[in-house]
């Protein structure tokens, strides 16, 4: 009896170790997946011998829903440095060569140099020139900001339809492991996969979770709307393909609630919707606003005015889609800086004729302020200098000083696109490194070590063989009685 | 039961990860050490890179408008020349027509240095620099004094038909011998006078503008930076040498031509006072913009440091952290090579 039991000890012992082994291996291989969970058997004492009564997932709630949360706040942030980013290359260019700003200090000094000489056309070429690449930096940055609209607002279509595929997958998922769960089956695979579609499904909205009885797990956002409870909510949202300056864009509703917008420059937004959401309706609305009101004040300081006061003031250089008359002072005009154009009646190329800038006239010869045409006549050009100094009153919300001149207000422009990029960057280094060192730690906690798992190897090596040995011996033993016996 | 816990992938992420965070830095740091001036003002100053924006673009504005002060310097610089030579000339006139009333009256010497007056009035206002008329007033691309010597210019016709309709003959009449003296005052102080002091000036003589040229001298400050050929110097002068070149032609008597002296000494001693007087005005003027222009370089210098101080970057201490990075970097692929053969594999049988 107690040789027959001792073979039948280390016949389990030897069924251990080989599923122990399977173990270790399953474990090696996957020791480079971010989503594997390390597993281990346990074994219980069982008469006769010992059983693995289970294998188990290593696994951390805490750290995992701190890895989460960081997850979607460093995606949130990085969406947004990256849409900032864009905007200032594609309208401030690098090192704002190609900003309004720099143009408008590039018109001043040519506007300068030719005040200094009125009487050489070439330099009023020049300062019809730089005021074509005045036009040309509003015009090439108000479609920049448009076109990053559309294209963040297509980003958002595809993420939103990307959620929807991952929230069902993760019904497929959780369903797995609550019937797994309920059957007392080995779910340990559906558990990582899980795990994984909760890490993607983060880096869109931020997500918190709620376990309940069978494993089940509840998803809703940090602001509390309900993602996936048994069945996955619809995330909606409706596309629009073109942008133009002062369109709302629509919302994202998760189960018909609105998603909240991200906030400031080291973003509030969590996830890469709400950042999204953040760039295409407060920050690039602004900037629009912004050169909206640049090229406000461009018309209105190079209006043309009667010397007798009798005709009313006009657009001179610079005019409008709604010109020769002037934009209603201190409002904002929607688009203006997209419809903003040089004055054909100045520009040669359009058959103009530069030297109005000088003289006046572009609207007829009722504006002229140069009737004698003489030719060093400089008071309107210095006129049009002092204008661009004087302040002027503009759009508060386009979050700069409401009363300053044009050349300070654009100049604060670039400021202001640069103070969010700077503290975006500052949020981006907190957030990354968080994010980088919760990974750290989960994965510390949860992941695999190829070495450990070797060492274990080795300790298995030798049970098998002492297990093999004892069966070997067993069988000496057994064969010495059946020799005795014969 | 395991105390500390670290997995496989958690040390090669983390090795990666440090090594990125360098390589970017190291790429930013090499940046600022090369060019001595942030890799990206912007993200690292935040709201102060629009400060240091206008301060460069405020740098290039006043850079400009010292450029365009070396311009009106030059041309006041040109005008206070050519006052000079009318100054001259005028001085070299009244003492010929000193010389010729105190008794030495030889009337070939006054014509010939009326003459001179003439032409050197008519080439000093008529100068020109840069291809503008320096004398004209805003009318820059017009010759601002016609030429009296020319019969076809209409200064000497004006001048011609008011001796007409005065006496009643031409200048080249023989009647011409019979004027008397209380003619030419009377000649002189209705018509002359209150034709060239006036509108006639303007009608015939000039073609220069009231208005002088002005300019922007500092970012708020403009000023007066020409002079016009419209002066009351000028006119006066012009009127001397027309005078007596045209009366000295003639075969006018004894006592006339004493009475045209003395008129003309008194009008030149007068062109004299306000030529001065104008070129006192045109130093005046000179002098701003050579305070302007100091006082814009002087801004300019300032800006530059205040940008400098904001943009700028140490290149000593970034030539440091490139080393420094540097034997990190060097540091970490040693260890990194070393973590990675650091394997319970290696010394398994």
């Amino acid at each position: 009896m107690s040789l027959t039991s001792a073979l039948s000890i280390a016949q389990s012992a030897l069924f251990n170790t080989s599923r122990q082994t399977s173990i270790v291996s399953r474990n090696v291989s996957e020791a480079a997946n971010p989503d594997y969970s390390r597993r281990y058997a346990v074994l219980s004492g069982a008469a006769p011998g010992a059983r693995i009564s289970e294998i188990r997932r290593a696994v951390s709630d805490v750290l995992f829903r701190q890895n989460l949360t960081a997850q979607s706040d460093w995606q949130g942030q990085a969406t947004l440095s990256r849409g900032l980013e864009t905007l200032k290359i594609n309208v401030n260019g690098i090192d704002n060569a190609s900003s309004p700003a720099t143009m408008i200090g590039n018109l001043q000094t040519a506007l300068q140099t030719y005040a200094a000489t009125p009487s050489n056309r070439t330099l009023a070429e020049n300062a019809v020139e730089a005021a074509r690449q005045v036009v040309r930096s509003l015009n090439d940055g108000a479609a920049a900001v448009q076109a990053l609209r559309s294209d963040i607002d297509r980003d958002i279509a595809t993420s939103v339809d990307e959620l929807n595929r991952l929230l069902a997958a993760f019904e497929t998922v959780n369903e797995e492991i609550v019937a797994g769960t309920r059957a007392r089956r080995d779910v340990a695979d559906a558990f990582d996969r899980r795990d994984a579609l909760l890490k993607q499904i983060s880096a869109f909205v931020p997500v918190s979770t709620i376990t309940r009885a069978d494993n089940d797990m509840v998803l809703t956002t940090t602001g509390g709307v309900t993602l996936f409870e048994t069945v996955p909510r619809p995330v909606t949202f409706t596309a629009n393909h073109t942008y133009v300056a002062g369109m709302a864009g629509n919302a994202v509703y998760v189960d018909g609630v609105p998603l909240p917008a991200g906030n400031g420059g080291n973003t509030t937004a969590s996830g890469s919707l709400a950042a999204n959401l953040q760039l295409r309706d407060q920050i690039a609305v602004q900037m629009q606003q912004q050169l909206d009101e640049i090229a406000r004040g461009l018309i209105t300081a190079f209006a043309e005015s009667d010397p007798s006061n009798a005709l009313p003031d006009a657009a001179g250089l610079f005019t409008w889609a709604d010109g020769p008359g002037l934009p209603a002072a201190g409002t904002l005009e929607n688009g203006l800086a997209g419809s903003i154009r040089l004055n054909p009646a100045m520009d040669t190329s359009a058959g103009g004729d530069p030297e109005r800038l000088r003289d006046g006239g572009a609207n007829g010869a009722g504006y002229i302020h140069n009737a004698d045409g003489a030719a060093s006549y400089s008071d309107l050009l210095n006129g049009y200098l002092d204008r661009l100094q004087q302040p002027m009153s503009f759009e508060p919300a386009t979050g700069l000083g409401a009363s300053q001149s044009l050349s300070s207000f654009s100049s604060e422009a670039i400021g202001w696109l640069e103070s969010l990029r700077h503290e975006a960057a500052r949020g981006s280094e907190a957030k990354e490194a968080l994010a980088t060192h919760t990974a750290t730690a989960l994965s510390n906690e949860t992941g695999v070590n190829v070495d450990e798992e070797m060492a274990l190897l080795l300790e298995l090596e030798h049970a098998y063989e002492a297990s093999a040995r004892l069966m070997s011996v067993i069988d000496e033993m057994l064969a010495t009685l059946m020799e005795a016996t014969r | 039961m395991k105390i500390s816990f670290v997995s496989t992938n958690a040390i090669s992420q983390t090795l990666r990860y440090q090594m990125m965070r360098m390589q970017a830095d190291l790429v930013e740091r090499q940046e600022e050490m090369t060019s001595g001036r942030l890799a990206d003002p912007g993200r690292s100053l935040g709201a102060r890179a629009g400060f240091s924006f206008s301060m460069s673009r405020e740098v290039t504005r006043l850079e400009g408008l010292v450029d365009a002060n070396s311009l009106a310097s030059g041309r006041l610089s040109a005008t206070q020349d050519g006052l000079t030579q009318l100054n001259t000339i005028s001085q070299e006139m009244l003492s010929t027509l000193t010389a010729a009333m105190s008794g030495v009256d030889d009337t070939a010497v006054v014509q010939t240095s009326a003459k001179r007056t003439l032409e050197t009035l008519t080439s000093v206002l008529n100068s020109n620099l840069n291809g503008e008329y320096l004398f004209a007033g805003i009318n820059t691309d017009v010759k601002p004094l016609n030429d009296f010597s020319d019969p076809a210019s209409p200064n000497k016709a004006q001048f011609d038909a008011q001796f007409l309709a005065y006496f009643g003959f031409s200048q080249s009449d023989p009647a011409a011998s019979g004027i008397t003296a209380a003619q030419i005052e009377g000649f002189l102080d209705s018509v002359l006078e209150p034709s060239f002091m006036g509108t006639g000036w303007q009608a015939a003589w000039s073609n220069a503008a009231d208005q002088t040229i002005t300019s922007r001298i500092a970012p708020n400050e403009t000023a007066e930076t020409s002079v016009t050929a419209n002066g009351d110097g000028m006119r006066k002068l012009a009127m001397t040498a027309a005078v007596l070149t045209e009366f000295l032609q003639m075969p006018v008597g004894e006592e006339a031509r004493r009475t045209i002296y003395e008129r003309t000494t008194t009008m030149v001693g007068e062109a004299i006072a306000d030529l001065a007087s104008t070129q006192s005005q045109a130093g005046i003027a000179e002098k701003r913009v050579e305070d302007a222009s100091d006082r814009i370089s002087s801004q300019i210098d300032l800006l530059k440091t205040f940008v400098g101080d904001l943009e700028g970057v140490d290149p000593y201490e970034a030539s440091t952290r490139v080393n420094a990075l540097l034997t990190q970097i060097e540091t970490s692929y040693a260890l990194t090579a070393r973590i990675q053969q650091l394997s319970l594999l290696r010394y398994l049988p």
